[in-house]
């Protein structure tokens, strides 16, 4: 054998090394589990978004929400550099609140794709947890305002694989984005820290009362 | 066209950017991201130093909106077909080519330019003046650029986000770009009667078409809203960097919701 013939051994090491290096250099892949994961969350709520009632429809998306968004993760999000200031008793009050009304604030956009089915057509993984799945609608109507949006959803994966999504938007403006931008103004516009804090659980509860 | 390269020109020193550039269009993602070089880095709020005043200017446009244009827009939906709308709509934004047009270029986007000709060419004569869009039936989709974008574009920093009085929302880069687009528009220069009547018309009728269809969506964002001022904030900044990026935007720019460790060990704690 001469002494350069390739040894089963060295092939082996060099696709390592090639795998290795390929993963290395490509930053932003598609995610399948990502894109199967959300595709199986829209195709549950196609009856919701199809629903005859209002009533309905609201249930059938405060249950979708309920199940698959990650409320606490999205929560401390929204705080911004105001998260590690709450208090254990503020965030007890705070945590129950945001759901509901980030629930409703689902619950009024989503709305506006009543009677739609919307379908998966790619994602973008931004690192191996936090994962863009983007969406369109199908057959939209004529003149649907919406009918060249793209709807993107961010899922995020847990260190054991579980996945949940965080955020949703249309055509790079997302929701969850907004509200920090609201939640935080309103903090520092209340005096920042604990009482600013204590301004907009005040602010929540109004809300979600209404 | 010339206006606006003479304003340019007169705009650039100002902001000590002498130095910008044009620059490819596949930049164009770079630039889109300083419009959030302004934020802070721990994931607050948006950056806004002049917050005082353009809460103050958005108050009274809010004020003005609600008073004058939301009425006016209702009865203009009162009196107004949808399909008349549309026609309206397109007829309007039809005449806002030649700007889009003369912005494509100054980006050195020549695909995006021949599509805005191609667009008005078919849209002004088979589309009946611009009433109707045959041209996105054939492919050529419509996208909009003003001289704001093309300053983003030229590596001109966006600066702080400011509320214009009557104008709304816009940074200090966008503004000055409008006031050059107001400028480049040959109907302003020209000083007689039915110049001054197709003006005063085609900005009215601008207004009512472009606030009709937002008579919901803006009182849902208001009534849901905790701040009305931040969110329209928010909403303005993430869609006009989208605008600028031309729909390119990657996602790398996101802020991360929540860094992994930090919520790893939270989520520890819960346990």
């Amino acid at each position: 054998m001469s002494l350069f013939a390739p040894t089963r051994r060295s092939v082996l090491r060099c696709v390592a090394a090639l795998a290795v290096t390929a993963s290395w250099s490509a930053p932003a892949l598609a995610d399948e589990t990502a894109e199967t994961f959300m595709q199986g969350i829209l195709d549950e709520a196609e009856p919701v978004l199809n629903a005859s009632t209002k009533a309905e429809f609201y249930v059938g998306i405060e249950e979708l929400v309920g199940t698959y968004v990650d409320m606490r993760r999205v929560g401390r999000f929204v705080l911004g550099q105001y998260a590690r200031r709450m208090s254990d008793e503020q965030a007890a009050e705070y945590f129950p609140l945001f759901k509901r009304y980030a629930t409703i604030i689902y619950q009024n956009t989503l709305e506006e794709y009543e009677g739609q089915r919307l379908v998966v057509t790619g994602s973008v993984d931004r690192s191996e947890r936090d994962i863009i799945v983007n969406s369109k609608i199908v057959d939209p109507e004529p003149g649907d305002p919406f009918a060249n949006a793209v709807i993107h959803w961010r899922v995020y994966r847990s260190r054991d694989g579980e996945m949940t999504v965080l955020d949703a938007g249309a055509d790079n403006v997302w929701l969850a984005i907004e509200q920090r931008s609201q939640f935080t103004s309103l903090i520092a516009n209340n005096g920042g820290g604990a009482s600013g804090i204590d301004a907009l659980i005040a602010e929540l509860k109004t809300r979600v009362n209404k | 066209m010339r206006f606006t390269a003479i304003i340019a020109a007169f705009i650039l020193p100002l902001g000590g950017l002498a130095h910008a550039q044009l620059t490819g269009a596949g930049e164009a993602e770079d630039v889109a991201r300083e419009l959030e070089a302004g934020t802070p880095e721990d994931g607050s709020a948006d950056a806004d130093p002049w917050e005082g005043f353009n809460r103050a200017m958005f108050e009274l446009n809010d004020t003005v909106d609600g008073a004058l244009f939301v009425p006016a827009a209702k009865a203009y939906r009162a009196v107004t077909h949808k399909k008349q709308r549309k026609g309206i709509r397109n007829f309007i934004s039809n005449l806002r080519t030649p700007v889009t047009f003369a912005n494509d270029i100054l980006q050195g986007e020549f695909g995006r330019a021949g599509n805005t000709l191609g667009r008005f060419a078919v849209n002004s004569t088979i589309g009946f003046g611009g009433m109707g869009d045959p041209a996105e039936r054939l492919g050529m989709d419509q996208h909009t650029e003003d001289f704001g974008q093309t300053l983003a574009v030229w590596g001109v920093p966006s600066g702080p986000y400011v509320v214009l009085p009557f104008f709304g929302p816009s940074t200090v880069r966008d503004g000055l770009g409008s006031a050059a687009d107001l400028a480049a528009d040959p109907a302003i220069w020209v000083r007689t009667e039915p110049a001054r009547y197709f003006r005063y018309t085609r900005t009215g009728v601008g207004l009512l078409s472009a606030r009709e269809p937002l008579i919901e969506p803006l009182a849902d964002i208001k009534a849901d809203s905790l701040d009305y001022y931040a969110s329209i904030r928010s909403f303005y900044l993430q869609s006009r960097k989208r605008e600028i990026a031309n729909g390119r935007t990657s996602f790398e720019d996101l802020p991360d919701i929540g860094e992994f460790e930090e919520f790893d060990e939270f989520e520890d704690e819960l346990e």
